[in-house]
């Protein structure tokens, strides 16, 4: 027994030499990401794209000869799960800084916890409008508000389709959708002078309703030029195809959470407009280098689909990390447990001051409201790809 | 010193704690509530609606909140009367439903967008909520008004023939059951600082039944181990990666396989107290 004893103390000793010596070489920067429930897609290429990361920073010889080492963490797209890894990854697991969450929901549990431990959180996805902004000075979102986005893609398909009048169908459980179809779009094409033929009663589902013939009819009988669908891109597969199926082959406008490789296969005869700051089929060097890149990893990824394509907010992760990594190396990051106030607030100051990031979509730095201010794409899907239509800028002024 | 991750998940254990013995007292009369979700709904509303904006104390709101829960309660608790077994189970997911669709389109509390301004409470306060509810289900336990709950849940109509009020009983079950759900929703919004529709849905009532049918659906204490363990167990089981809540319905099946009573029952808390006593 004494033995035993013994032999565990010894262990427990060698185990916390090696870990005190490893914690002076590594930089240790936390991620959420939801790897399971239902966005466990978006989660495990987000997982994948930041190991490949993890690689190619260590592989280039780290972060000022340290080892970055990403700490990686579900949160199943529950908000109380969020917050919970939150407090294990500033608390316990002593990170730099965290990427993630990816929902508006669990960024608003999470982002007050980030200003509460002084470490700053950076969402992937989330694009409700305003939740950075209430929870600086921590809190920062690589992602642009879908009302920005809208006010360029309204006028768009508006002018493309001719469209005078639109009816609205939307996934009322989920709070950015919701956001979307009832106050968003329903604005935007007001003040285009498009009719909102169900503005005041705009057709609902639930995600994971499998049938929405129902909606569909409904949404025909209206007889629009044009429909907005507010939801995620697996909730508007179902949309798509039933439209299809009941004939209403009428263009298609949505936020964000439309982009996606399986939307453009559900029904490749209707056009769908969406703004993006990030497409698998994009055209530039950098964004072709990390599609050749993180393709093959995704593709050979389990539980992942086989013809799976890297999405916009692997692309944003990709840049969150990228930023902790360039802050760590430029702004004297000492990594040392006693520097772990001082070195958080380094990257907070980084983040605030960043000018001209070099992001896929073009430079990058952060607003007031700690949200992106960064180039996107207003994007057609048609025919089986994504095109880019218009190229604008969610700065108030329009400087990039 | 406890670590900010386990004081945030001790938190949470108080509130589902809370929420799971809001099921228990409505199940100790034979009634299954699969709507308890929605009453924390109500409470997280109320209370934050009183604090942001009458700027009242968390105290006093989280006691009126309970009291708006209970009346509803009793109120959905007189029609749930005539129904029994699975079929008051489903009408009461169906209450559930309609709160949080309620919640999605009320404007005035931010509708789908959720609700801020609440501020943070401690972990002691959430606890000291907890114990107390837990404290006068012990002394509940011990009174003759659980004798009269329990006649109900064994044979109602023979409870009814030896002059028992049955629908004083079972409505006031599902008054206090309201009424601790919505202390637990009014925690959970002061804990977490920002409120939506969407955290009051299905899942949180079934979490609430699973507690306590985990923990052990005969005794309070029981509520108290089945969140410990829906809590921390899916933490703890991390190393699996996406294999986690796999490996966490594989744990549930298997206790409930060898301890179909839950976890804690009389004879083992008399055996816990025995051994205790003894040394």
């Amino acid at each position: 027994m004494l033995e035993i004893r013994k032999f565990l103390i010894g262990g427990l000793l060698t185990a916390a030499l090696v870990s005190g010596a490893q914690a002076q070489n590594q930089v240790n920067i936390g991620a959420i990401v939801p790897s399971s429930g239902p966005f466990a897609e978006w989660g495990r290429t987000n997982t994948v794209t930041l190991k490949m990361l993890e690689k190619q920073v260590n592989d280039a010889g780290g972060v000022n000869g340290a080892k970055l080492n990403i700490i990686i963490l579900d949160d199943a797209a529950k908000p109380a799960q969020a917050a919970n890894n939150m407090r294990k990854l500033a608390g316990d697991d002593k990170v730099l800084a965290v990427a993630g969450p990816l929902t508006s929901s669990a960024c608003e549990v999470t982002f007050p916890i980030a200003n509460e431990l002084k470490t700053v959180a950076t969402s992937q996805a989330s694009s409700k409008p305003g939740v950075a902004k209430a929870n600086r000075p921590w809190a920062f979102r690589n992602t642009v508000d879908e009302g920005i986005l809208a006010n360029t893609s309204v006028p768009y398909f508006n002018k493309t389709f001719g469209a005078k009048s639109v009816a609205i169908i939307y996934d009322a459980k989920d709070a950015v959708s919701t956001s979307i179809a009832t106050r968003i779009m329903p604005a935007a094409f007001t003040s285009a002078g498009v009719k909102v033929l169900n503005g005041d009663s705009p057709i609902s589902f639930n995600t994971g309703d499998l049938d929405v013939s129902a909606q569909v009819t409904k949404l025909k009988s209206l007889n629009p030029d044009g429909i907005v669908i507010g939801a995620d891109y697996s909730q508007a597969v179902t949309v798509l195809r039933e439209m299809k199926r009941q004939g209403l082959m009428k263009p298609v406008i949505g936020g964000t959470p439309l982009i996606s490789s399986a939307i453009l296969k559900a029904a490749p005869e209707i056009p769908v407009i969406a703004p993006a700051t990030f497409y698998a089929t994009m055209s530039t060097p950098k964004a072709k280098k990390f599609v050749a890149d993180l393709q093959p990893l995704l593709r050979s990824a389990s539980g992942l689909p086989k013809d799976i394509e890297p999405s916009m907010y692997d692309a944003n992760i990709y840049e969150i990390v990228n930023m902790y990594v360039d802050a760590a190396k430029k702004s004297g990051i000492t990594g040392k447990p006693g520097d772990l106030e001082a070195d958080r607030t380094k990257i907070r100051d980084y983040m605030a001051n960043l000018k001209g990031y070099d992001g896929f979509s073009g430079p990058i730095h952060f607003g007031e409201d700690g949200d992106a201010i960064k180039n996107f794409f207003i994007v057609e899907g048609k025919n089986g790809a994504w095109e880019t239509k218009v190229t604008g800028c969610s700065a108030a002024g329009g400087g990039c | 010193m406890m670590s900010t991750y386990y004081a945030g998940l001790f938190a949470d254990i108080g509130i589902l704690f809370l929420g799971a013995m809001s099921v228990y007292i409505i199940l100790a009369t034979g009634q299954l509530s699969l709507g308890n979700a929605g009453f924390m709904g109500i409470g997280a509303y109320v209370a934050s609606f009183l604090t942001v904006e009458m700027h009242l104390p968390l105290t006093a709101a989280l006691v009126a909140s309970a009291l708006v829960a209970a009346v509803i309660g009793v109120i959905v608790g007189f029609p749930a009367l005539r129904l029994k077994g699975i079929y008051l189970a489903i009408a009461t997911l169906g209450f559930g439903e309609v709160v949080r669709s309620f919640l999605l389109n009320f404007d005035r509390m931010g509708g789908a967008g959720g609700f801020h301004g609440m501020k943070h409470v401690s972990l002691e306060y959430i606890w000291t909520w907890a114990g107390l509810i837990f404290l006068l289900i012990v002394m509940l336990e011990r009174s003759r008004l659980w004798l009269e709950m329990r006649a109900v849940h064994d044979d109602e109509t023979a409870a009814n023939l030896v002059g028992l009020n049955t629908t004083m009983t079972k409505v006031g079950a599902f008054g206090s059951g309201a009424a601790v759900a919505a202390i637990s929703g009014g925690l959970f919004a002061h804990h977490y600082v920002y409120i939506e529709p969407g955290n009051f849905g299905f899942e949180r009532s079934i979490d609430f039944v699973l507690a306590v049918i985990l923990g052990g659906s005969t005794v309070g204490a029981g509520a108290a181990v089945g969140a410990a363990l829906l809590v921390l167990l899916p933490e703890w089981l991390r190393f699996l990666a996406d294999w986690r809540l796999a490996a966490f319905g594989v744990l549930l099946v298997l206790v409930l396989l060898t301890r179909r009573q839950g976890i804690l029952d009389r004879p083992l808390l008399d055996k816990l107290r025995f051994r205790r006593a003894r040394s």
